[in-house]
């Protein structure tokens, strides 16, 4: 199959797989609910069908899509900055840094909400971005820009992140039941407000990323190569550090920590359509939102008690992992 | 050429969007999100209620919830009730209201009428789409429903009322009150209080005359010596019954008790707060079997006790029941042949 045909192809089952994903998601939770009813609702609808069909599974099927395309998206462009296949949202400290925030947050009782932010959120946002930018700040002043030692220096800011996050949730074991919400993910408590606050900067960093994929695709043949066939390698990496973070932040804020998105799909994505980071991007949001779709319509029908997601992510996203890789060799 | 150009612009664009987003929810943080709850303006507390008032409702009075936030009082008895938590399920019930409850979680088993009635889950994993399935008119939630989830019933235009529970027998009154109030049943309530307070005022004249406080251990059925610390209402009853709280010293509602410190403390009486009688045998056997413990006071004279773990662990009108037994156990002479 030539490469082409195999994009196509790919192309052409992820969006009937998002598209299923979206409508079972509607269609499945613990009120019993039939496509029938769902015609029902669209020709008359009804106060009470409304608020399940629209506010709770609509907006958490959304808010599940954007999270898993940002995180997806996040995770693809962090692999090619660093030219790594081991990078993700965690080395550069963001998800340890948010949680770090959202377990403080939890802790201390910070309840100012804000832009669909619930006050946790918030600070796991704002503390993501700050740590990545310590690591940003730090890695600058040890003489010039380089990749190796921003990328220890996220892992030693992550390691003491996620320290003082257990420290705070031994001093404050009754905040317990926050802590598992945010250091695992859920999506239990999505809402329209926040998906349209994060839906515009998913968007805006997707499009960015795409328009600067080429100079992605350079900085695979090493910065001076690239410097040298006109590719203006410093802006670029801070454009796609800057949104990689603001990525993983948002999607932290909105949902916890949600573990093997971003590290994983982009390297099914590279398995089944090749490295070239345009199609590279725009494949892996696509995947990364439905691969998520699919994992929170688990993580809410598996059991009566709705499982925390990421314990989903990785259960199903590594054995697939493994049987590409096994597959590709 | 046209590349070159752009990517510094963008990658500033970026930088620029990523800084004003940072600063831009702190300021909200200050502004708008940090409105107190005593300080929402009338018009906005009437319609964030929303579509729960009824049509035909004149200004409705504002009563505020143990959270402090403001509630628009129903005018009159909601007819769809959700409970969250099972005392507050037994008061609804205690207050006539049962035929009303259309939800409750699955711990509510008292009255036994509780546990047909649709369950919405747990108390700390109730389920945001089965309670707004139900469609109530009036949701009371309680302080240990995990907050993120009330809150996201209460956006969905749901009127949520949330209760605490109290640290002592005295707190449970008022508790009934404010349901009777919120449920528009306030003379049901005043009788039902009323009733529960002579229970209590004749335990207390009954114990007027008595001279010893046995000290008492409450030990909770299950792995290892938990008992109620200070803080617990347990702690309030007990002294009530005439009785001290050896752990009351623990500045906690449960605690896990050392074995030393039980044997050191020497407790006239233990009580086992056990779900069955098998349960409370085997907590009594595995006592008298604990070396050293098998050496203590109650062990030795036999005034091991059972009570009703059901109606001790919940914050309603049974446990005046439980004052009543606990009162005639630690004081027979006062109180004899009234268990």
């Amino acid at each position: 199959m030539s490469r082409k045909a195999g994009r196509r192809l790919f192309w052409a089952v992820s969006l009937f797989l998002c598209l299923a994903g979206f409508s079972l998601s509607i269609l499945t939770g613990p009120v019993r609910t039939t496509p029938g009813d769902l015609i029902g609702f669209i020709k008359a609808p009804d106060r009470v069908l409304s608020a399940i069909f629209i506010d709770l599974r609509l907006s958490r099927a959304v808010l599940a899509f954007l999270v898993g395309a940002a995180l997806a998206l996040s995770g693809a462009i962090l692999q090619g900055y660093f030219r790594n296949p081991m990078a993700d949202p965690f080395v550069v400290g963001v998800s340890s840094g948010a949680a770090l925030g959202a377990v403080v947050a939890a802790a201390i009782g910070f309840e100012a909400a804000a832009f669909g932010f619930s006050g946790p959120g918030l600070l796991a946002f704002l503390s993501g971005l700050g740590i990545v930018s310590l690591v940003y700040v730090l890695s600058l002043r040890r003489g010039g820009f380089k990749v190796e030692t921003i990328l220890l220096t996220g892992i030693a800011a992550g390691a003491l992140a996620s320290a003082l996050t257990s420290f705070f949730l031994f001093m404050r074991s009754d905040s317990y039941d926050q802590a598992v919400f945010w250091l695992l993910g859920s999506f239990q408590l999505a809402e329209w407000g926040q998906a349209a606050t994060i839906a515009p900067w998913v968007v805006l960093c997707l499009l960015a990323s795409v328009w600067l994929a080429r100079d992605m695709d350079l900085l695979a043949l090493g910065d001076e190569s690239a410097q040298a066939l006109g590719s203006p390698v410093r802006r670029v990496r801070k454009a796609f550090l800057a949104m990689s973070a603001l990525l993983a932040a948002l999607s932290v804020a909105v949902s916890g920590i949600i573990g093997f998105v971003g590290l994983v799909v982009p390297h099914w994505v590279r398995i089944l359509i090749g490295p070239g980071h345009r199609a590279l991007f725009l494949s892996s949001a696509l995947a990364g939102g439905t691969f998520l779709l699919y994992c929170d319509l688990l993580a809410r029908t598996l059991l009566p008690a709705e499982l925390p997601i990421g314990v989903i992510t990785a259960a199903v996203g590594a054995p697939f992992f493994l049987y590409l890789l096994h597959k590709k060799r | 050429m046209f590349r070159r150009n752009v990517s510094p612009v963008l990658s500033r664009l970026l930088l620029a969007a990523l800084i004003g987003f940072t600063v831009s929810p702190c300021s909200a943080a200050q502004g708008g999100g940090h409105v107190p709850a005593e300080h929402v303006p009338y018009s906005r507390a009437l319609r964030a209620s929303g579509p729960a008032l009824p049509r035909d409702a004149v200004i409705p009075q504002i009563v505020k919830d143990d959270l402090g936030r403001p509630f628009p009082l129903p005018a009159r008895t909601p007819e769809r009730i959700v409970s969250m938590a099972p005392n507050i399920t037994e008061i609804l019930f205690a207050l006539g209201l049962g035929g009303r409850v259309v939800g409750v979680t699955r711990f509510c088993d008292w009255p036994s009428e509780a546990k047909a009635i649709p369950k919405i889950g747990g108390l700390i994993d109730p389920n945001i789409e089965v309670i707004r399935s139900l469609d109530p008119d009036l949701v009371i939630a309680f302080r240990g429903n995990p907050l993120r989830l009330v809150d996201r019933v209460r956006k969905l235009g749901l009127p949520v009322f949330v209760l605490d529970i109290g640290e002592g027998l005295d707190e449970l009154f008022p508790l009934i009150v404010k349901i009777g109030r919120v449920t528009r049943t306030e003379g049901r309530a005043a009788e039902l209080v009323a009733g529960l307070q002579s229970r209590v005022a004749a335990v207390d004249a009954r114990l007027r005359g008595a001279l010893s406080r046995p000290k008492v251990f409450a030990l909770l059925y299950g792995q290892g010596l938990w008992t109620c610390g200070g803080e617990s209402y347990l702690d309030d009853i007990i002294a009530r019954a005439g009785g001290v709280n050896v752990a009351s010293s623990l500045p906690k509602k449960w605690a896990l008790y050392k074995r030393e410190r039980i044997i050191k403390d020497d407790p006239d009486v233990i009580f086992v707060l056990a779900r069955s009688e098998a349960d409370f045998a085997s907590g009594r056997g595995r006592l008298a079997r604990t070396p050293g413990v098998d050496g203590v006071a109650a062990v030795r004279t036999g005034r091991i006790f059972e009570l009703d773990e059901n109606a001790a662990s919940r914050f309603g009108p049974r446990l005046i029941d439980v004052l009543v037994r606990m009162a005639a156990l630690l004081h027979p002479d006062e109180l004899g042949g009234r268990t």
